[in-house]
């Protein structure tokens, strides 16, 4: 009987091996410093695609900076943030971690393991406070890292089927209404999206939403309680989320995100509402697709005074505060605050940096920051409501499942969100 | 299956003393203590703190389980998962004991092709769970699927769907893909049970006049009864521990809203994507009661078994 009972604790462990994972290793004492002049600092990322790139970035630092060689790795995305907390809690780990942004940040900041960088660092006050809070911490306020990259949201659209359908890029709502609806009587999709994974969802919203609901303003009357998310506003904002049904693709609750991705590079639909994080996809899998972008146009009683690009800061560089290099570590830090290193982000990595004063040579990139420069907003639930279990978005992308599927309203969408960020959001007035 | 009682072997005569045969029980014993009696022992003190980030805070007592079953998004996901959960195992087990176990007393009584045939059924089991996960998720896509293609392609327009957006088709079709890859595992016990049986019993009541649905029914069917318990208990493990194929099919939250979520997503999505600083806790709190859950049912099943078969022998 034993054995039986012990062969089956062998067969059910794996639930406790895969919590294994997690398992916050001892402190370990730290070991003398390296001798000689020259220091090595340890950079650690996610962005296992962008390996050459950054070799080629922190060549040019090197070669400004003699003395300190940079080591950079990079691991594998989906792993990234164990391997991050293991690397902090010990002493083999990096010097420079490249960071998640908002509430994801927040478990390193409060476990200590991230020294704060507002007097050690230059020029983080020329970064637009609401990418720059990606990198604070929600409790002290104090910066802990330099933002990397900007991730604008915007419509894509296909040129080609807009020029042969002779259509232009809305400046209106009812030009928006009237471009969809004759994309449908020409039997285009109108927009690809993909609703079989939940977190596109609050992007879509927001892409559509975010100024009928006032983005920037309803977010500070959001914070300081004198708003919910049942304020009729953001309700409206989600009904016309609802109304957007008829320009997706009939049974779109089956369609995932690389469907959708598909359905729009193949030029099987003309829009696509999505991340600036697109563009390079969109490049690499077709790379002849003639692309383009816009705000949604004001819908009616918008609150917003012009359209917005909603945005959000995407990772940040870090000091680890157990490093032996701290000094070599705050001379990389200021270097990445840079518009020398911000325009490598962009002309390198291809993303937005999110320092001011990087110029784009990729068109499409162009056009979407300068759209994001007209009007911006936050994309409000991953920079404010990533702070607490559940996050906004794990609980607005399912409901606005449902909504398509029928078994939901705006109303009751918007109810539900509020219940859930109640669990541990409490306004400060 | 007996247990040994004597250390003895009978085969060989060699006797070996008590400490030698702690010696060779020990690396096994190393290996379990370090990679499973050890992290289960952690998961449980875990559970009984508060934490923040991975840094141990307060002793809690037994705060987190409050929180899984009475704070949003827990009291509404735990039940919703669990339920998912029970589906798979009855699921699987219908598959298992209709189309596995036919398929098995098919291949014993046939014999022809029987090796070809039990490779082909266990081909699936030999696939990655998430490739076959992903496998299904691309034939059954509304827009570039086979699947609906073919029934369109034939006349039945209605029947075409998106069913893995549709909440009430979603959870059946990771029904249907967990025991499609798992068939060929009952095929084989049975197999292996059905020729543990001798033939001569088959053939006495044979010519006593039994007819063939009588003979399964009464020797082979109560014969295969230990079988049908190793199959029932590892399938019951299989089915709460699901976590490879409704992940390949529906993603870490279980989509479409929560239709495919099951506790080991529940758990994944608690531990490494949740918002909670002290998502260790929470997920530590989630992780213990699935074990014990599974601990209990698992030790009650083969009690239960134990005891059928030994009121037929």
């Amino acid at each position: 009987m034993m054995r039986r009972a012990l062969s089956l604790a062998a067969g059910v462990a794996g639930v406790a091996l895969l919590l294994g994972g997690c398992a916050p290793s001892a402190p370990v004492n730290e070991t003398a410093a390296s001798s000689g002049d020259d220091v090595t600092l340890k950079v650690w990322s996610w962005r296992t695609e962008d390996i050459d790139a950054y070799n080629t970035i922190f060549d040019v630092f090197e070669k400004e900076h003699p003395g300190i060689t940079v080591d950079f790795e990079a691991f594998q995305n989906t792993e990234y943030n164990q391997i991050l907390t293991t690397g902090l809690a010990g002493s083999d780990g990096p010097d420079v971690p490249m960071v998640r942004a908002y509430g994801q940040l927040q478990p390193n900041i409060e476990a200590g393991q991230l020294d704060p960088i507002d007097d050690i660092v230059d020029g983080l006050d020329d970064i637009a406070p609401s990418v720059l809070a990606g990198a604070k911490g929600k409790a002290d306020g104090k910066t802990y890292a330099v933002p990397l990259a900007t991730q604008t949201l915007q419509m894509f659209y296909n040129k080609d089927i807009f020029k042969e359908n002779g259509l232009e890029v809305p400046t209106t709502w009812d030009e928006f209404i009237a471009l969809n609806d004759t994309l449908l009587e020409k039997g285009i999709t109108p927009m690809a999206l993909g609703v079989k994974d939940d977190w596109m969802m609050p992007i879509f919203a927001d892409i559509v939403g975010s100024a009928r609901y006032g983005g920037s303003a309803f977010e500070g009357e959001v914070l300081d309680g004198s708003k919910t998310f049942e304020d009729p506003d953001y309700v409206a904002s989600l009904q016309i989320v609802a109304d957007m049904k008829k320009y997706l693709t009939p049974d779109v609750v089956g369609v995932s995100y690389t469907d959708s991705q598909v359905q729009f590079t193949s030029g099987q639909a003309a829009q696509f509402p999505g991340g600036s994080f697109e563009i390079a996809t969109f490049a690499s899998q077709a790379p002849d697709l003639n692309i383009g972008s816009y705000q949604v146009p004001l819908p009616p009683d918008a609150v917003s005074p012009t359209p917005v690009s909603p945005a959000y800061a995407d990772g940040n560089f870090a000091i680890n505060s157990k490093s032996k290099n701290k000094e070599a570590a705050a001379e990389l830090l200021n270097w990445l605050a840079t518009p020398e290193f911000g325009q490598l982000v962009a002309d390198d990595l291809n993303q937005f940096s999110a320092i001011p004063g990087v110029t784009y040579s990729n068109e499409v990139m162009q056009e979407a920051w300068d759209n994001y420069q007209k009007g911006e907003a936050p994309y409000l639930l991953l920079v404010d409501f990533r702070y607490g279990d559940p996050l906004g978005t794990a609980v607005l992308g399912p409901q606005i499942q449902k909504i398509f599927m029928g078994e939901q309203d705006a109303a009751g969408a918007a109810t539900a969100l509020q219940d859930g960020i109640s669990q541990w959001f409490t306004p400060t007035p | 299956m007996p247990v040994t009682k004597t250390r003895r072997s009978r085969h060989t005569g060699i006797t070996l003393s008590r400490r030698a045969g702690m010696v060779f029980v020990l690396p096994a014993l190393i290996l379990f203590v370090i990679f499973i009696l050890y992290p289960l022992v952690t998961a449980l003190s875990y559970s009984l703190f508060d934490w923040t980030g991975i840094v141990r805070g307060d002793f809690s007592v037994l705060d987190n389980y409050v929180t899984i079953f009475t704070q949003l998004p827990y009291k509404d996901a735990i039940p919703n998962a669990f339920v998912h959960n029970i589906l798979l195992f009855v699921g699987a087990m219908v598959f298992q004991n209709t189309i596995g176990l036919g398929l098995a007393v098919l291949l014993h009584r046939v014999r022809r092709f029987k090796r070809f045939f039990q490779t082909v059924y266990t081909l699936p089991y030999l696939v990655s769970p998430l490739v076959v996960g992903y496998l299904w998720s691309l034939m059954l896509s509304p827009l570039f699927g086979p699947v609906n293609a073919i029934l369109k392609g034939v006349g039945l327009d209605a029947l075409a769907q998106p069913w893995l957006g549709n909440p009430t088709t979603a959870i059946w079709v990771v029904v249907f893909v967990t025991a499609w890859q798992w068939v060929g595992f009952p095929v084989l016990l049975y197999g292996a049970a059905l020729g543990g049986i001798p033939d001569e019993i088959d053939e006495a009541a044979s010519l006593d006049g039994a007819s063939s649905w009588q003979r399964f029914r009464d020797i082979t069917g109560p014969l295969l009864l230990p079988a049908i318990g190793t199959v029932s208990v590892l399938t019951f493990i299989g089915a709460m521990e699901a976590f490879a194929i409704p992940y390949a099919l529906g993603g870490s939250a279980g989509n479409p809203a929560g239709a495919t979520d099951v506790l080991s997503l529940l758990f994944y999505r608690t531990a490494f994507e949740s918002g909670s600083s002290n998502a260790i806790g929470t997920s530590s709190a989630i992780a213990t009661l699935l074990f014990l859950f599974i601990f209990g049912v698992a030790l009650l099943m083969t009690w239960l078994m134990r005891r059928a078969e030994r009121r037929l022998y």
